[in-house]
């Protein structure tokens, strides 16, 4: 009887010490992953979601696999890694009061199931039900990816909701640093050689002309939009406000000819010595400033639908 | 009173000689017409210094009041020297349409509205 | 000498100058009467009202100058802006546009005109941009001649890209800004080019004015400057450049901290600072040539030289310290997000969301500018060939002009004045090039060449071939020159061109091609004009199905059903952007409208639309809400309503409270943006759902309800309302306003008082409590 109960009494104190509690074994499943839990079967992912936690999660739902070919999976998932990495450097006992975790499509579906995900990168942050940060409601926040995929932003906006604030840091560019730094090099070196050539109006003309077709046709539009070359086959893109990178190549070339011919016909023909030699000039000029301008607005009637103007075409 | 004797002694003691050769060209080359304008410009220049002065070590309390003196004496400053610009004889063939008379006429007007906008910036 | 064309033979100089000066006025004219005239669709197709969003604040502002006088203007406290936080109005405005249409209302009224404000305010835009043709006349006049200007002043008074902003009815800062700044830079190279300090003083002025007038001085705060700063580094500074830049920059920056909106701004923010620093530059240099004039021992002027620049350096960094640490300011958001484009939308979103201030796509260009958009490059190339001063500030502004106008649409109005100088410059040097009739001897060995310029000098005898071909291309004959001397026969015109155009065929070719691209500009301009840009957006117009004109009046309806049925201090909610016209039209205290100064406000009524009923009715007391309008274009496939707007709505929201609103919830998990069934509870829920689709679809009688718009099918159950009732609906729905009821008098909140109105029962949470007797 003695023996049975000291057995019972050393059982139950031998699982009181080996039973962990959640927390613990998620900060060691933390530690493990440097800073990032892998969630690799749905009692993870229950256990992060606890209805009785006073913890907080950041979970990432991803499709690493290339199989999946998800793009911005692969584009966000470095940021996300890095954020996490950051948030290891917080002192106890912030850093176990939240967590990180990744979930891959692949081996673990069925939670992207039972959350009814169709897509990916989607990131929740699941925060506290109980303890001094604790929320009434469990619906998850939802990050929003409007700012990109960047790791700055995604410190920024979670770090209104995490315990302390993410000490992310940004790592230093080196490399453009150092491009510029060879690029100054490299101007001051050729300064010398280069002057001349800066001196010549032409060159200050060249670049100014080029600069002023690129920015009427358009160039900051499909930077600002981060518009594709041409899209679908199509190099036109539908609709007056938008446009292709491909169109501003079109047109800023259309206008460049139109304005050249202008300044043949004014600079270059009545210079011409021969009458014969001027007049075939004059006409071609014309032709082609005729011929190009009717390009130039059908072009602009497949933008603009309603335009009721046409020339030759 | 060559400057090329200045610049041989200048290598010895630079500033002081360099500065009183400066004097000296100055005084021998200047037209009286223009020492006159230069003396007015150093007496803006002075109170113009004076406001700035009080400014950082007193108050800058009104500020637009600080502002409105300190403006007219640049702005006096710099319509007096363009009119010395104007007159000197040096400078003829720069300004072609502007005579050493239209010069005064355009200072006194410059100044009238330079004074009547400090006048109301006053406060 | 050859001519491909005969001149007539008996005209005197005398003759030929005033007629050339009559035709100049008479052409000046017509372009002005043009320039009023294409401006005024709006007013002929509808009626004479004030246009747009903007434009009613600066009516009622104007109303009040007008009727009040300029002490009470100058000190007007608004307290029905804003509410209930108020807006001093004459300290946050620029006072230039109404203190203009003030003084012509005071001078018609002195000499017994009585116009109504109304008619000036309207008016004020086309006939300033009469006075805009005529500034830019006598900008490009200086940059080549008479005949350049006439064109530019032609292109100018027509050009769409200048009339979106100046329509008869756009009673906005662009319509007087646009001219102050044209004349603006005339004056300053006017001034450059005499070394004037009066021409100075004129652009100080004009500059005051224009800093009045418009925010976009920072423009030529900037503009002026930068082109001193390329003069100086390229070795051509001059005394009549100190005159001119310093007479302008002491006065114009005194002159400008006068208007109180902008106050100490010139010496204390970054934007300001180039000026500053380009005047301290100036002095410095002019001071080191004075110097250097009385001792021109090199060894001296290195030593001037190497202090020159130290203190230069040493000031730049001087402003870069104050800077850094704060007592300058940073530059602004709004002209910062012009270099980070990515700025605004991170940062400001109400600056992102506003649609003038997206990057503009090649269409918009071509639209505004038609074939001056090509012609413009050629210009660029001719100020490159002469290059005087003037001619690198044209380019300098080119450059500059393009970028922004590339970055911001808005910004297309300060790239339509230069695009029209250089087009008109190179245009005019084609047309004269043509037009001349003299033609060069077909031999080329002929070295006479006469050079006929202005002041008509007698053709000088052989002269080498070198030096003809150099003055015949520096003076391309100007025909009207040509005219005079070939009237001049004691002048001997043995002397032949080297350089021209051969054949009558060849010019009428061209000349004719150049008329029929002129003639289609016009036509463009004017079909632009008349379709695009002469809407008065307060009114909607459309064809019925016989083709009849179809006017819809929707927001006046609404505005004048709230001015003649609501108590006089009766609070209106409604989205910012309809802040000025519910002030203007319907005359009540708004919560937010389109100065958008008060971002966390802003924010308050977003949350209010894009949160549920019981979350948004405390906010709607405590601010004393007695109305909410709301747009709804889902009935007739109006595209500008809130719905559409709503996002941006829950963005700025979700700025200021991120834990209560976050954007992803208002789309379906799949993460579309749809109101129908699959809308998110988070959607349904919200304000402004609720008040956009209420009684929608009983509208369509048991068919399926469709929102027009966004072409999808609303839900057969629509919402229900407890906090709020339906007050009025348009007649094609577009604006709809609902009251906001009181609390309960017994303390209930609404949603049960309702319930029990009809007659359900409340569940019991608790059971009941046995009654036990007291004995």
């Amino acid at each position: 009887m003695r023996l049975s109960i000291f057995a019972l009494l050393s059982l139950s104190l031998g699982l009181v010490a080996a039973k962990k509690s959640p927390q613990e074994e998620l900060t060691e499943l933390a530690a493990a992953g440097n800073g990032v839990i892998k969630v690799t079967n749905e009692r993870t992912f229950d256990l992060l979601t606890l209805p009785s936690r006073n913890w907080s999660a950041a979970i990432q739902f991803t499709a690493l696999n290339p199989q999946r070919k998800c793009k911005p999976c692969s584009e966000f998932d470095p940021s996300f890694t890095a954020v996490a990495k950051a948030w290891t450097t917080v002192s106890e006992p912030e850093r176990s009061d939240h967590f990180w975790a990744t979930l891959d499509f692949d081996e673990a579906q069925q939670v992207f199931q039972k959350l009814s995900l169709a897509s990916a990168p989607v990131v929740h942050f699941y925060m506290p039900l109980a303890g001094p940060r604790g929320r009434a409601k469990d619906t998850p926040l939802k990050y929003d990816f409007s700012h990109g995929f960047e790791a700055g932003p995604l410190a920024e906006q979670l770090s209104s909701h995490t315990p302390v604030p993410i000490p992310y840091k940004a790592p230093i560019d080196w490399a453009s640093w150092a491009v510029y730094a060879a690029f100054g090099l490299f101007f001051l070196v050729t300064l010398p050689l280069v002057a001349p050539f800066l001196q010549n109006r032409w060159v200050w003309a060249a670049g100014s002309i080029v600069t002023s077709l690129i920015m009427t046709s358009g160039y900051m539009f499909t930077r600002i939009r981060g518009m594709p070359m041409t899209s679908g086959g199509q190099w036109i893109a539908a609709g007056y406000q938008s446009q292709y990178g491909q169109e501003t190549q079109v047109v800023a070339a259309i206008y460049g000819l139109l304005g050249g011919s202008f300044l043949m016909l004014t600079m270059v023909t009545p210079t011409q010595t021969s009458p014969a030699r001027q007049r075939t000039q004059v006409y071609v000029w014309t032709a082609i400033i005729f011929v190009v301008y009717s390009i130039l607005i059908a072009l602009f009637k497949m933008k603009n639908r309603g335009y009721p103007f046409s020339l030759l075409f | 009173m060559a400057p090329t004797k200045s610049a041989s002694s200048s290598k010895a003691a630079p500033s002081s000689s360099a500065i009183h050769s400066l004097w000296q060209a100055y005084n021998d080359e200047t037209p009286d017409r223009l020492k006159f304008v230069d003396a007015f410009l150093v007496f803006i220049m002075l109170s113009g210094a004076l406001q700035f002065l009080y400014c950082i070590l007193v108050t800058n309390f009104p500020f637009n009041a600080f502002l409105a003196g300190f403006s007219s004496t640049i702005g006096q400053f710099v319509l007096t020297a363009s009119l010395r610009s104007q007159v000197n004889s040096e400078n003829k063939d720069e300004f072609k349409e502007v005579s050493p008379e239209r010069a005064f006429a355009d200072f006194a007007l410059g100044s009238i509205v330079l004074h009547f906008f400090v006048f109301n910036f006053l406060g | 000498m050859p001519v491909a064309y005969p001149l007539p033979k008996d005209l005197s100089p005398a003759t030929v100058a005033n007629t050339a000066s009559l035709l100049r006025i008479v052409a000046l004219a017509l372009i002005s009467g043009a320039a009023i005239a294409s401006r005024l669709f709006a007013v002929v197709n509808f009626e004479s009202i004030i246009h747009e969003f903007d434009p009613w604040f600066n009516y009622r502002a104007t109303k009040v100058l007008a009727e009040k006088g300029f002490y009470e203007f100058w000190n007007w406290f608004d307290p029905t802006a804003w509410y209930p936080l108020g807006r001093v109005v004459g300290g946050t405005i620029y006072p230039g546009l109404m203190a203009t249409s003030g003084v012509i209302y005071s001078f018609l009224h002195a000499i017994n005109l009585p116009v109504d404000i109304r008619n000036i305010c309207v008016m004020l835009a086309p006939g300033f941009s009469a006075l805009t043709a005529w500034a830019t006349y006598m900008f490009t006049k200086e940059l080549k001649d008479e005949s350049a200007g006439l064109l530019a002043a032609a292109f100018m008074g027509i050009v769409p890209g200048y009339i979106s902003r100046s329509v008869a009815g756009s009673y906005d800062n662009e319509a007087i800004a646009i001219f102050l700044l044209m004349f603006t830079f005339y004056a300053w190279i006017k001034a450059l080019k005499q070394g004037s300090a009066f021409f100075g003083t004129v652009a100080a002025v004009f500059y005051f004015y224009m800093v009045a007038a418009w925010g976009g001085y920072a423009f030529i705060t900037n503009m002026i400057p930068l082109h001193s700063l390329v003069l100086i580094l390229m070795g051509r500074y001059t005394n009549r450049l100190y005159v001119a830049y310093s007479s302008w920059y002491a006065i114009g920056t005194l002159s400008s901290m006068q208007v109180p909106f902008v106050g100490f701004q010139p010496v204390s923010t970054s934007e300001h600072m180039g000026a500053l620093g380009v005047f301290g530059l100036l002095q410095i240099i002019a001071f080191s040539q004075l110097i250097h004039s009385h001792l021109p021992s090199k060894q001296f002027k290195t030593v001037v030289l190497g202090s020159v620049i130290s203190i230069g350096l040493l000031g730049t960094a001087a402003i870069v310290t104050l800077t850094v640490r704060g007592s300058i300011a940073p530059w602004t958001g709004r002209f910062y997000s012009m270099w980070d484009t990515g700025y605004a939308k991170k940062y400001i979103p109400i600056i992102a969301s506003v649609s003038e201030h997206q990057p503009t796509a090649w269409p918009s260009f071509f639209m505004d500018l038609q074939f001056l958009i090509f012609l413009f490059p050629a210009g660029v190339v001719y100020c490159f060939k002469q290059l005087r001063d003037e001619h690198l500030f044209v380019i300098i502004y080119a450059v500059v002009a393009s970028y922004f106008a590339g970055v911001m649409v808005r910004l297309m109005l300060t790239l339509t004045p230069i695009v029209c100088v250089t087009a008109a410059v190179a245009l005019s040097e084609l047309l004269d090039t043509y037009i001349d009739p003299q033609e060069p001897d077909a031999s080329a060995e002929v070295a006479d060449v006469a050079a006929p310029s202005d002041n008509a000098s007698a053709a000088t005898p052989s002269k080498k071939v070198k030096k003809a071909a150099a003055a015949a291309s520096a003076a391309p004959s100007n025909p009207i020159s040509d005219l005079v001397n070939a009237n001049a026969p004691a002048k001997t015109k043995k002397a032949s061109k080297s350089r021209g155009i051969f054949g009558l065929d060849t010019r009428i070719a061209v000349i004719f091609n150049t008329t029929m691209m002129l003639l289609f500009f016009v036509a463009h301009c004017t079909w632009v004009t008349s379709s695009a840009y002469s809407s008065p957006s307060v009114v909607l117009a459309s064809t019925n199905p016989d083709g009849s004109q179809h006017i819809i009046d929707d927001f006046r309806e609404a505005y004048y059903w709230l001015r003649q049925n609501t108590a006089e201090d009766a609070v209106v909610m409604s989205w910012w952007d309809y802040g000025y016209q519910i002030a203007g039209m319907a005359d009540r205290p708004t919560l937010v409208d389109n100065n958008t100064w008060n971002n966390t406000h802003i924010a308050t009524v977003g949350k209010a639309m894009s949160s549920s009923e019981e979350v948004a009715y405390p906010i709607l007391r405590k601010h004393d809400v007695d109305y909410i309008l709301i747009i709804f274009g889902g009935l007739i496939g109006y595209s500008g309503d809130d719905i559409n707007k709503f996002l941006w709505m829950v963005r700025i929201a979700q700025g200021v409270w991120p834990d209560e609103i976050q954007e992803p919830n208002y789309f379906t998990p799949q993460g579309d943006y749809r109101i129908d069934d699959q809308a998110s509870q988070a959607m349904k829920d919200s304000l402004m759902y609720k008040m956009s689709y209420y009684r929608f679809s009983d509208l369509f009688g048991g068919q399926q309800a469709t929102d027009r718009v966004r072409n999808q099918a609303v839900p057969k159950v629509g919402p229900t309302l407890d906090y709020i009732e339906e007050a009025y609906t348009s007649e094609n729905w577009i604006v709809r306003i609902y009251a906001v009821k009181k609390e309960d008098p017994l303390g209930r909140d609404l949603k049960s008082a309702n319930a029990f109105a009809e007659g359900k029962k409340r569940k019991r949470t608790k059971p009941m409590t046995r009654r036990r007797a007291i004995i």
